[in-house]
């Protein structure tokens, strides 16, 4: 069926390839051929994988619509009686959508980084781990069953723990590192236990023909019909499955690894902790979207999951004064609407806007990077202002990111997929009363977006002065580790870094109208609609009126505060800051919270098992016989003089003493 | 050829040698210890190969008599459940040897004991013979005694002392059961016989234990602490800290092959001998499992010392192993052998890495380390594979061990098939998260951070200290990505023994009947027990020929119920 497909493999194991190159021979490459030899080998598998992404995608497309799912296999992996796991891709929409935004946006990055890296020493080591991350976020979204899926899950939890930690001499770094890979985790036991689930489900149902019981091809149709009658296990797996999700897309609770990744460098934050890994959750729920539609209590879950999540973390954003942070939350808020449309049913359009925001935010993303570049890594924007006139083609291209994320102009950036989020929540009963509220708060969510995206990008491009201007020069040494000071002029970045900002500009303006128009976009993931739910409706009466209001007026809202600057009320002194944006720049205390029981209790518990149980009660039990023990330690510091020797007597002394024993016993055994 | 009487006798054979060697001799006496040592795994992969596929039977088996009088005799034989085990001993072993070469103190010594304790490790993997194994069984305490107790560190005579109390204490019910086993056996069987394969036959036809009450329960017991304390199981775990911590660095590293010894023990004696007992005791055991899983991972947390660390993990890790067997799931037997072969790769490469610390130095303590990695890539990046193997990262080879091992005790709990619930591994599970807090933290404090003044000439790994390492990298990787080839060997035996402890009585796998096969050709009959036309040679493959015994034989393999609860719903 896939035969002509095979090259597929190739998409995942060029980047893989190119990371063994990489970390065995990179260090030498570097040395002999230059940083240059090595980022043009960083950039071609990914590039490679591209071009042999959208030749198959369009070979895809040019099939009938009934006929667009193929499997194409592979080697065996896992394979015991009764369960086989074997390497196999599935080639769907789903999956070459994803091909391509990981490697079109990937390569971009890629080029980015070569400029933006250009003075790290370990140039290799970062190209080497961001190989591995395109290969694993590929297998993520092209492996044909649940464990291939989990392979590149926690995969690309690897690579993001290793770039996030990447420059390791800062702890900092490395303690965000480990939070973001051990609070992954914890969703990826949810993913786990929704393995287990389905595993035996569809073990027990003996429907399946062959044994490759996770397999989607094998598991899906038998999923949906054991699950038609059994709503409630629908739910569990669902919920089971939305706990990977929450985990790997930074949801609420699990959302508090995301704002310490920003310690990445900053493609590592565009590339991973914005367009690609933190949308797998998505992409999850789209492929296993079958037990959602069999289960409106699991979606409603998600729209309120989704919703608050959007909310929470769109306030937060306000009281960020590091640019990253405020991308991060953004971001955290906007995986909040892809949820809210998937716990709606329209599956598709949590795709959609995870294709637009892939580009707006990555461009967004690598337009602070050049920014941070430009200001000497200086990442607080309470230092930057009127950057507008030293980094035109940056300050132009972030203005369009920021026109795609606030929404303001119809059809442009994330309009069409925020407009189609919105309109399928408010128009769809799926999710019951719930879809409703997740849509009527998303929308106030979106004027919120406006006007903390307004308010980021002011502070950094325009107002009244530049701020870096005040700093005062250095006394002492110790203190300034930004090495941003008073005199510092911002140049605009190399090309290297400027080019791929033009590219994602141009796709962020674009690309949204083009896919919404005639729901191309949906018709081309679910051409036939969904199984249970048919075709989905995504509009709502006025909304595009209701929408355009708030984005307006939340651009305006923001426009009006921060268009001389920064406030008197939101710099340097955070006594001065109201109180509710203090509590939104500690995220209203919730992540000490989850430090505090967590790490804190956590250490507790054990020190508390370690001491009163391990140390007392069971080698009481032992040592109540310590006086034999240290009458053995007298015998063996005799015995040590001539050990082996001696060992040898003891043993024979042993054995004959266990042989005479059963000599006693078996002569009672025979008299019996 | 005897093939295992030479692999169990040769490194006695070199201790010997070591033995008679004058002590001034200290340099040729390494040498020709590890010249014995690759010859003893070089046999040993030479005699894997010998091995057919298709049975789950013993192959390759001896049998002399020892002390006839007690039936008591010199029995060896190899199946699946010791193929990994075996290669897993010598391989440890030698590294082992070719890591104390150095050892200032005494080497000669030190590596005969090690040749003592390989022969040990072998011969109670390959006896079939009960006083056969407990005599290795006990042989091989004194010579891990002495390697703590003279080589050791500053608290080594208390760990020395711990090991062989704790030991030697479980081994005592152990004897008394084996004793008792056999006793019972004459009584059952009409003759006295130690030999495993005879006795076996008497469980699986019903007659050992009928009518003895809780005699079955009573020597399963006797035996299940002391594997329990091998294992270790909590609450019996608490030699093992002192013990790693103390040991010089080959302790652990030994232990890691020692300790599959329970859980080994379980699948080799306690299902197929006990099989009531065995099933009615799966919710205490797994209880047990569950809580060492979290209990060891969440001590571990709070450990300094690596090796305090590594032993805890070992708690947890061995917690998984003992959730697999115990849930009499296909999945989850097959996922406690490739996790006792696993665990052992990673925890051996750990451990190994851990040795090249402490010989920089001179301690294990990682707070006087922090910020190598600048120094030491090379160390810092096969460290950090190692872990990730350790947590069962997918893809490396601890995934595939826990993943099988807990899917089964899910489906156990989920069927409630054996009268417990899916709790056990729901619980277990949350293992997999604090590995990855704990491990992650050492390799935090030990490699990350800024380079401290006294660690700025600490030296990256020299090439003869990165072989050994990268042969059990390899195996992480292969381990990991082609689990298939390490399964595949082990798949009939692992069903046997678990048919054996669950099938009723008349309808279980004999050791001594050649005629009965597991099918292993897919189709209908896939894992079911089969009657094959009269067979000339074991592990001849079977290829035609079946001749499906009738009734209930269809074992559950994966989601299949337990017949119990058909046969309910047909009443």
């Amino acid at each position: 069926m896939g035969e002509n497909y095979s090259s597929i493999w190739l998409v995942i194991l060029l980047p893989l390839i190119g990371f063994v190159l990489q970390a065995f021979a990179g260090p030498f490459l570097q040395a002999k051929f230059g940083k240059r030899a090595v980022g043009i080998l960083a950039v071609a598998p990914v590039a490679a994988a591209f071009l042999l992404g959208a030749q198959l995608t369009m070979a895809l497309a040019s099939r009938p619509e009934a006929d667009r799912v193929l499997r194409v296999s592979g080697t065996s992996w896992i394979d015991i009686f009764g369960l086989s796991i074997p390497f196999e891709i599935l080639v769907d929409p789903l999956a070459m959508t994803m091909v391509l935004i990981i490697t079109g946006i990937g390569s971009l990055i890629h080029v980015y980084s070569t400029g933006y890296m250009a003075e790290e020493k370990d140039f290799s080591r970062f190209f080497a781990y961001m190989n591995l991350f395109i290969a694993a976020m590929l297998m993520l979204v092209l492996g044909g069953n649940l464990p291939m899926l989990f392979i590149g899950w926690e995969g690309v939890g690897l690579c993001s723990y290793l770039l996030i930690g990447f420059w390791y001499k800062d702890l900092a770094n490395v303690k965000a590192a480990n939070k973001a890979f051990i609070v992954n985790r914890v969703g990826d036991v949810s993913l786990m236990l929704a393995m287990f689930l389905i595993t035996i489900l569809v073990a027990n149902s003996d429907l399946a023909k062959d044994a490759r019981l996770l397999s989607y091809d094998v598991m899906l149709p038998i999923l949906q019909k054991i699950l038609t009658n059994d709503p409630a296990m629908a739910t569990a797996i669902g919920l089971l499955l939305f706990g990977g999700a929450i985990g790997k897309s930074a949801q609420f609770p699990l959302y508090v690894w995301l704002p310490d990744a920003m310690a990445g460098p900053t493609p590592v934050s565009a590339l991973i902790h914005a367009a690609t890994m933190v949308t797998s959750g998505v992409v999850l729920l789209n492929r296993m979207n079958i037990v959602f539609q069999l289960s409106p209590v699991a979606s409603a879950v998600i729209c309120a999951v989704g919703a608050f999540t959007a909310l929470f973390a769109a306030l937060i954003a306000f009281g960020q004064t590091d640019i990253k942070k405020v991308l991060a939350y953004s971001t955290v808020s906007q995986l909040g609407f892809m949820f809210i449309g998937c716990g709606a049913g329209a599956y598709s359009t949590g795709m959609f806007h995870v294709t637009t925001h892939a580009f707006f935010k990555a461009l967004l993303f690598l337009g602070a990077g050049a920014v941070i570049h430009a200001m000497s890594h200086e990442q607080d924007m309470r230092h930057y202002g009127k950057l507008f006139k030293y980094l035109p083609v940056t300050g132009a291209t972030m203005l369009v990111g920021w026109a795609s994320i606030s929404a303001f102009i119809p059809f442009v950036g994330g309009f069409s997929s925020k407009e189609a989020i919105l309109g399928s929540a408010l128009a769809n009963s799926h999710a019951g009363q719930l879809s409703q509220i997740a849509g009527w708060t998303g929308l106030f969510v979106a004027a919120l977006t406006a006007a903390y995206m307004t308010r980021m990008t002011w502070l950094t491009f325009f107002g009244d002065k530049e701020r870096w201007r005040d700093i005062a020069p250095s006394t002492h040494h110790d203190h300034d580790h930004h090495g941003l000071e008073a005199s510092h002029q911002p140049k605009e970045v190399p090309a290297s870094m400027w080019f791929p900002l033009v590219v994602l500009a141009v796709f962020s303006v674009g690309l949204g109208a083009f896919l919404h128009a005639d729901h191309r976009f949906d018709h081309w993931l679910y051409p036939q609609g969904l199984a249970v739910l048919g075709k989905v409706k995504e509009e709502y009466p006025n909304l595009l009126l209701l929408s355009l209001v708030a984005a307006i007026g939340g651009t305006v809202a923001g426009f009006l505060v921060y268009r001389n600057g920064l406030p008197k009320n939101q710099g340097w002194d955070m006594a001065k800051w109201s109180p509710l944006r203090r509590a939104e720049a500690k995220q209203f205390g919730f992540d000490a919270m989850v430090t505090n029981v967590f790490v804190e209790g956590g250490a507790e518990v054990a020190n508390g098992l370690n001491r009163g149980f391990g140390e007392s009660i069971i080698d009481g039990a032992v040592e109540g016989s310590g006086t034999l023990a240290s009458r053995v330690g007298d015998i063996a510091r005799k015995i040590q003089s001539g050990a082996v020797r001696t060992y040898a007597l003891v043993m024979l002394i042993g054995v004959v003493g266990i042989i005479g024993y059963f000599v006693y016993v078996s002569s009672l055994g025979g008299g019996r | 050829m005897p093939y295992l009487s030479i692999l169990v006798l040769l490194p006695l054979f070199g201790a010997i040698l070591l033995g008679i060697m004058p002590e001034s001799r200290q340099k040729d006496g390494v040498q020709l210890g590890l010249v014995i040592g690759v010859v003893t795994f070089l046999w040993s992969i030479a005699t894997l190969m010998q091995l057919k596929a298709g049975t789950f039977h013993f192959q390759l088996v001896e049998s002399y008599p020892w002390i006839e009088s007690l039936g008591i005799k010199f029995a060896l034989g190899i199946d699946g459940i010791t193929y990994w085990l075996v290669f897993l001993t010598t391989l440890l072993t030698l590294v082992a040897m070719a890591f104390s070469h150095a050892q200032k103190v005494r080497p000669k010594t030190l590596i005969a004991l090690i040749l003592v304790v390989e022969t040990a490790l072998l011969g109670a993997f390959l006896s079939l013979d009960l006083i056969l194994f407990f005599s290795f069984f006990e042989l091989m305490l004194l010579p891990t005694y002495f390697m703590v107790a003279i080589w050791g560190g500053e608290g080594r005579r208390k760990a020395a002392a711990k090991f062989l109390i704790y030991t030697f204490a479980g081994s005592i019910f152990m004897l008394v059961g084996i004793i008792g086993l056999a006793l019972q056996a004459k009584t059952a069987g009409g003759e006295l016989t130690f030999g495993l394969t005879q006795i076996q036959v008497l469980a699986a036809n019903g007659s050992l234990w009928e009518g003895t009450g809780d005699l079955q329960k009573w020597i399963f017991w006797s035996f299940a602490i002391a594997l329990l304390v091998k294992t270790p199981s909590f609450p019996f775990h608490s030699w093992m800290p002192d013990f790693y911590a103390e040991a010089p660095i080959i302790g652990p590293m030994i232990s890691s092959v020692m300790i599959k010894l329970g859980t080994f023990g379980f699948l080799r004696f306690c299902l197929p001998l006990f099989p009531e007992a065995s099933v009615g005791a799966a919710p205490i055991l797994l209880s047990l499992a569950a809580i060492g899983i979290l209990y060891g991972a969440v001590v571990a947390i709070i450990q300094t010392d690596m090796r305090r660390m590594i032993a805890y993990s070992s708690v947890s890790h061995m917690g998984f192993v003992l959730l697999g067997i115990f849930s009499f799931t296909h999945a989850g037997i097959m996922g406690a052998g490739i996790q006792q072969f696993a665990h052992g790769i990673s925890t051996g490469l750990l451990v190994l890495l851990v040795g090249y610390l402490v010989s920089r130095k001179q301690t294990a303590d990682f707070r006087s380390f922090g910020g190598i990695k600048a120094n030491a890539p090379i160390l810092a990046a096969i460290f950090l594979f190692a872990i990730l193997g350790s947590v069962g990262l997918p893809s490396l080879n601890g995934f595939v061990g826990e993943f099988l091992a807990l899917l089964g005790a899910f489906e156990a709990g989920f069927n409630g098939s054996y009268g417990f619930g899916a709790g056990f591994a729901i619980l277990a599970v949350f293992g997999v998260v604090l590995a990855a807090a704990y491990l992650l933290y050492m390799f935090q404090r030990t490699f990350y951070g800024e380079l401290s003044e006294e660690n700025r000439t600490f030296k990256d790994l020299r090439p003869q200290e990165l072989f050994p390492a990268l042969i059990f990298a390899a195996f992480v990787l292969w381990g990991g990505l082609q689990p298939t080839v390490f399964l595949r060997p082990t798949e009939l035996s692992h069903q046997a023994a678990r048919m054996m402890a669950i099938g009723k009585p008349g309808d279980r796998p004999m050791w001594d009947d050649l005629t009965l096969e597991i099918a292993s050709k897919s189709g209908p009959n896939l894992g079911a027990l089969v009657r094959v036309e009269a067979i000339r040679e074991v592990g001849v493959p079977v290829t035609s020929n079946f001749v499906v015994q009738p009734a209930n034989l269809h074992p559950p393999v994966l989601g299949k119920k337990p017949d119990s609860k058909t046969a309910e719903a047909d009443h």
